[in-house]
């Protein structure tokens, strides 16, 4: 089982089905769709033989993976299996330091009448709904900086149903009555993909523009070749991802394909939400440009002026904004011209700065710098000095080795403990996995 | 941010009842509320009693050494605040913390004193108890005896008094106890017979142990009224117990008369432990040492099997069926209140909520919300995962069992019949309803039935309008 | 019925900026006895606040950090002195904070330059701390379901002295947005030095209140009123909130605080002049907008075509009127 993997794959694959299933059944008692599903981690032996069919992989013998300790109990086992997945999670993440953050994202849901079919609780239009406003939500937390859009395909038309937009509530609200959305006729990929094309055709080209579409068809109604829409998403650097909600369509497949998209077929709910979280992170950037040529410039990238605001209290003297012209005491403050504008991220509309609130971008330098993994101490006789107790949380440790499983291979410290390389603290399990999924600074060193 | 817009569930003002000793150390007297502030534990423990806005402001001002305007401290409320602000206000003026809270904010003297004291330590007064030598004769007292001592003396009681109706005879608490499980209206005797429980004794069995506890101790503290002992010793001796350290032995020298003589009684309550009942020395018990914590953890709950009764025990179906993983008597007792119990394992009963079992328990003036509260604080953590907790099918049942025993509802008042007139008619009911006293009326009788309270004014309205006339 | 509540303090102890504010010639001189002396009272009002209350004490100290005290293993040394006076709890925690602060500090060899404040690592020892208290999870204890509303509300409180380091700002800024995660609400307390402006942020965006101490002598009583009081007594009693924040950041090049920056499209790295390769992700720009952005700063010191006010960029100060 390859834990790491170092570089990109180029092609987009996602072959099999089969793996997907074989990691949830892993992941068993988990709460579903927390863990981030590394689908593509094995492609190799994807299609072996002994998993032929989808409904037998889902059952992939999680037994197997359990077993009871001397008293019987299922607690040590499934304690053991959780940090397993999580040290495994941990070391994952491949130093891929390149990723887009500035990020366009249209989401095109399906609004025809397939969507009311109840094969997903309680019914996929409604769970589409559920999910779309969590993703939405989260998205925004991982991207402050992108922007979303949405895009609906009801009765052979697209509809625009919210502009593109930075702020999580304006897209929310579109979605929020359920009414309005009421599912009907026929969907029209064609034509809502090329809506969707249209309202990012301006956008600046170091931004990345994505396509994410809910698809509960079978079908689709176009008044043309979809083929050259398809032509023009590539073209366009669109990349579009689908999530798939009854069954697998060539068309679809190609569009991802094509443009560097992800495809799934959602399985059941779980795997569903698995599937739209997956796009969640920023995607890494295309190193096409890399591969061309060492010396070439990365057309995408670009250097951009900002300004960092400062946040006048709602107790400040007020003053006319230069946005919306309102008396107001509380904004933020342009720091090239002085001029009061409401809300951040937004261009000064007087000397065309760039406003950002600096926490927006630090909010994803976790991305830029993360924590070295930590190494696991297998024990305690290499060394000399051990500290007793976590150096972040203060948690002692256990002074014999607890579990009798042979974990070592898996990077698992059979003591709880493991160690940073920079300042040779040591750490226990909880705090390893909180220090680089949550916090991305280590404690002993500061960085 | 996250920060801000945290769950409010715990907000301040929502079911924020003061505790129930407060009301009773507000009816005492400025001076004797002043000798006991003289101690710092007990300044300490009355703080921590205190509700938390009250606690807020006690602290804003200790530090400060001269007063400060009413203006300035109310600058700081916001709106929602104000009306829980002017009740704390009133609340420790009551409690002749804060005399005058109306112009200027000042502590009381001899309280900023004795809490500076405590909080930040020095003093000689020895208020938080003299630890005892070290005794070489025998071993300290390890806490799962102290543990296991408070919670047979608690159970006792308890046990005493759930099974006083059905004619077993368990263990007889002492004399004392049972002198104020009487006296409290708990249980009471009939023509000399055994000791009953009576309906507010069952009220009393479904409170959280925490509840039960100060219920007795205020009524002890009643009993010490009248028996001319001195009320500042009996609390500040309680307040000290409560900042005292679990397993540590204390020395009984530095007490007074008084309190040496609460000993015997502390010591059947569960409260204090100690080797012989002529000890010079005595150890406070877990029930002892929570008194001013809010969320009592108490051991009582733990029965001779393992501590997992802290989580509670009962699983309930929604076909009312009932599980409890129990092997503790006193709590299969309690569930006999309201349960039909089918069968009984070694560490499980089973029984079922019915309606004859609900009624006899509604019958014992239990309330169906007790009967709720009781099951949601003692559920099992397996039943913690549903929401809500207790089948709604089944919490509807209960109240709507109870609602059936309301159906008729007396009232006492006047039938007001024979006017001479509509009009007349008309005119005192218009009167009769302005003052919102009428009960039932009907036009077509030309009668009209008022409650009590409104008899005298009505009866002179229709004197004078009568009199006038004439 | 009112929630416990758990407070993390972190106590910079950088020994050069507590003589600095010792020093007779300040307004306030604040010695770190009595400092120390205030902080102690307070620490013991918050346990007397309630039974439950829990309380973890970090120090920061030059170039490391180390946690002084926790509620959930205080010190094993118990003493029976048992002294009549005192409350016990309030006994161990003073006794073992201000031990624990002289072993420290005895450890510190009195070199010319002291190494920067280990900040960063308190604050993250008391994420972590937080962390455990509040996920009481699966491998410590075995099946106990907490219920969520016996947990304490997480608080920490950063009493400061130091002046930023702008090294320590992503961080920081991590560890603001961690704290975000976990619901806890950074207070900042600022005793000596100027105001720093990455902690102004961590308590605005975490929703605490950041304090700047003036009247240094009333530190007790500044403590109480703003940082004692619960979450949800807040919204009863107003605490204090910053006057105005400052969203500025640090560039990456020489750590500069900045207000106007450069930032590079791929990995918002944040430089204080234009560069031609991103120094973290070795993004190469384009030539063109070098030229032009070179072309554009220059000419911004000088007032361009009459347009209003053009405070050169790198002054931070406010104009009186915004107008």
């Amino acid at each position: 089982m390859p834990p790491r993997k170092d570089n990109e794959y180029i092609d987009a694959d996602s072959d099999s089905d089969v793996d997907i299933l074989d990691e949830s059944g892993n992941r068993g008692r988990k709460s579903k769709g927390k863990a981030i599903d590394r689908r593509r981690k094995d492609k190799g032996k994807g299609k072996s033989s002994e998993q032929p069919y989808a409904w037998e992989a889902s059952y992939a013998r999680s037994w197997d993976t359990v077993q009871e300790d001397e008293a019987g109990s299922l607690t040590t086992a499934v304690a053991d299996l959780l940090a397993r997945n999580r040290r495994r999670r941990l070391l994952a993440p491949a130093n891929a330091i390149r990723r887009t953050i500035i990020r366009h994202l249209i989401i095109i849901l399906d609004l025809s009448l397939s969507m009311m079919d109840r094969d997903m609780r309680p019914t996929r239009f409604d769970l589409s709904l559920e999910y779309a406003r969590e993703f939405i939500v989260e998205w925004f937390d991982q991207n402050p900086l992108g922007q979303i859009g949405l895009v609906g395909m009801r009765a052979g038309l697209g509809e625009r149903l919210s502009e593109m937009s930075g702020n999580s509530q304006d897209v929310l609200k579109a979605i929020s009555e359920r009414h309005k959305l009421e599912p009907a006729g026929e969907p029209s990929l064609q034509n809502a993909v090329e809506m969707a094309r249209g309202s990012m055709g301006h956008l600046p080209t170091h931004s990345s523009r994505e396509i994410l579409i809910i698809f509960g068809s079978l079908t689709t109604v176009d008044p043309g070749n979809i083929h050259d829409t398809l032509e023009a998403c590539i073209r366009d650097r669109i990349r579009v991802s689908v999530v798939a909600l009854a069954a697998e369509m060539k068309v679809c497949r190609d569009f991802c394909d094509k443009t560097g998209g992800q495809f799934g077929v959602a399985m059941n709910e779980g795997h569903f939400k698995d599937l739209l979280f997956e796009l969640i992170p920023p995607p890494a950037q295309r190193v096409l440009s890399r591969a061309a040529g060492a010396g070439a410039t990365n057309p995408a990238a670009d250097l951009m002026v900002m300004g960092f605001p400062v946040r006048l209290p709602d107790t400040s003297l007020p003053a006319l904004c230069v946005c919306h012209s309102e008396l107001k005491s509380e904004g933020f403050l342009c720091p090239r011209c002085s001029a009061k504008v409401c809300d951040v991220p937004t261009d000064c509309d007087i000397c065309g700065l760039m406003i950002v609130s600096s926490p927006h971008l630090a909010r994803s330098y976790h991305h830029l710098f993360p924590v070295k993994p930590y190494q696991a101490i297998i024990s305690l006789e290499e060394g000399s000095a051990f500290a007793k107790s976590c150096h972040a949380c203060a948690r002692s440790f256990p002074d014999a080795p607890t579990s009798t499983f042979t974990a070592t291979a898996e990077g698992m410290s059979p003591l709880g403990r493991y160690r940073c390389p920079d300042c040779h603290h040591d750490f226990c399990t909880e705090c390893d996995v909180f220090v680089h999924d949550v916090v991305h600074c280590c404690p002993g060193c500061g960085k | 941010m996250s920060g801000a817009n945290r769950d409010s569930t715990n907000d301040v003002n929502s079911e924020d009842l003061p505790h129930t000793l407060l009301p009773f150390l507000q009816s005492q007297s400025q001076n004797t509320l002043t000798r006991l502030y003289q101690r710092p534990s007990a300044c300490l423990s009355m703080f921590r009693l205190l509700p938390p806005l009250d606690r807020q402001l006690v602290m804003n001002l200790l530090w400060l050494e001269s007063a400060v305007p009413a203006a300035t401290m109310g600058a700081w409320v916001t709106r929602e605040g104000r009306k829980l602000y002017d009740v704390a206000l009133l609340n420790l003026s009551r409690l002749h913390i804060l005399p005058n809270p109306s112009i200027k904010l000042s502590l009381n003297g001899t309280f900023k004193a004795s809490l500076r004291q405590a909080i930040i330590g020095g003093g000689t007064d020895g208020s938080f108890g003299t630890v005892a030598p070290k005794d070489d004769k025998h071993l300290p007292i390890s806490i799962e005896v102290l543990d296991a001592y408070a919670v047979e003396r608690w159970e006792t009681i308890l046990h005493y008094m759930v099974s006083s109706g059905t004619g077993q005879l368990p263990t007889k608490p002492s004399p004392g106890v049972l002198f104020l499980l009487q006296r409290s209206g708990l249980m009471s005797s009939v023509h000399g017979s055994a000791l009953q429980i009576t309906s507010a004794g069952f009220q009393f069995l479904l409170h959280s142990p925490h509840d039960q506890l100060w219920q007795l101790l205020l009524q002890y503290l009643h009993m010490a009224e009248e028996r001319e002992m001195d009320l500042v010793e009996i609390l500040s001796f309680l307040f000290m117990l409560s900042t005292m350290e679990l397993g540590k032995e204390y020395s009984v020298e530095s007490l007074s008369v008084t309190q040496k003589a609460m000993l015997e009684d502390l010591r059947d309550y569960g409260l204090i432990w100690q080797r012989r009942a002529s000890s010079r020395r005595f150890s406070p018990t877990r029930l002892a040492t929570t008194l001013t914590s809010l969320l009592p953890p108490l051991p009582t709950a733990t029965s001779s099997g393992a501590g997992s009764q802290d989580q509670g025990f009962i699983v309930l179906e929604t076909n009312y069926r009932l599980y409890a993983y129990t092997d503790n008597p006193l709590q299969t007792a309690v569930l006999n209140l309201f349960v039909t119990l089918k069968y009984r394992f070694p560490n499980l009963v089973v029984g079922s909520i019915t309606r004859d079992s609900v009624r006899k328990a509604l019958a014992n003036g239990i309330t169906a919300d007790q009967i709720i509260s009781y099951l949601t604080t003692h559920a099992h953590p397996q039943m913690r995962k549903n929401k809500p907790l207790i089948p709604v099918t089944v919490q509807d049942q209960i109240r709507l069992w109870e609602l059936e025993r309301n159906r008729l509802k007396s009232q006492e008042g006047y039938l007001y019949t024979a006017f001479a007139s509509q009009a007349d008619y008309e005119y005192v009911l218009k009167y009769a309803r302005q003052l919102n006293v009428v009960l039932w009326e009907n036009p077509a009788k030309r009668c009209f039935f008022g409650s009590l309270e409104g008899h005298s004014n009505i009866r002179g309205f229709i004197e004078r309008r009568t009199g006038g006339q004439v | 019925m009112d929630k416990s509540s758990h407070i993390s303090v972190v106590l910079d102890l950088s020994p050069s900026q507590w003589h600095l504010s010792s020093l007779p010639h300040n307004p306030y001189p604040l010695s770190f006895k009595s400092f120390l002396s205030q902080v102690l009272a307070f620490l013991n009002l918050h346990i007397a606040s309630k039974h439950e209350n829990t309380l973890a004490v970090f120090g920061a100290f030059p170039g490391k950090s180390v946690m002084l005290y926790s509620s959930s293993n205080p010190a094993s040394d118990s003493s029976d002195s048992g002294n009549p006076n005192i409350y016990r709890p309030f006994e161990i925690v003073d006794s073992r904070v201000v031990t624990r602060i002289e072993e420290e500090l005895e450890l510190i060899d009195d070199k010319e330059e002291e190494a920067p404040i280990g900040l960063v690592g308190a604050l993250t020892k008391a994420l972590c701390y937080i962390n455990r208290i509040t996920h009481p999870t699966t491998s410590t204890q075995s099946t106990i379901v907490e219920d969520p509303a016996i947990l304490p509300d997480p608080r920490i409180l950063i009493l400061s002295v130091s002046p930023d380091l702008s090294t320590s700002y992503i961080p920081i800024m991590n560890s603001i947005f961690s704290a975000q995660k976990l619901k806890v609400i950074i207070d900042v307390c600022k005793v000596y030095g100027p105001n720093t402006v990455f902690l102004e942020q961590a308590a605005h965006l975490t929703g605490g209140s950041y304090v700047y101490l003036e009247r240094r002598d009333a530190l007790l009583q500044h403590l109480v009123m703003s940082h004692l009081p619960s979450p949800a007594l807040r919204k009863l009693m107003a605490v204090p909130t910053q006057e105005k924040i400052d969203f500025r950041a640090a560039c990456f090049c020489h750590k500069n605080i900045i207000d106007v920056g450069f930032v590079c499209s791929v990995c918002l790295s944040i430089f204080c002049a234009p560069v031609p390769v991103c120094s973290t992700c070795r993004t190469k720009f384009p030539i063109k907008t070098l030229q032009r952005l070179n072309a554009s700063r220059a000419p911004a010191l000088r007032p361009v075509n009459g347009a209003a006010k053009t405070s050169a960029p790198s002054t931070p100060s406010l104009p009186s009127t915004p107008r």
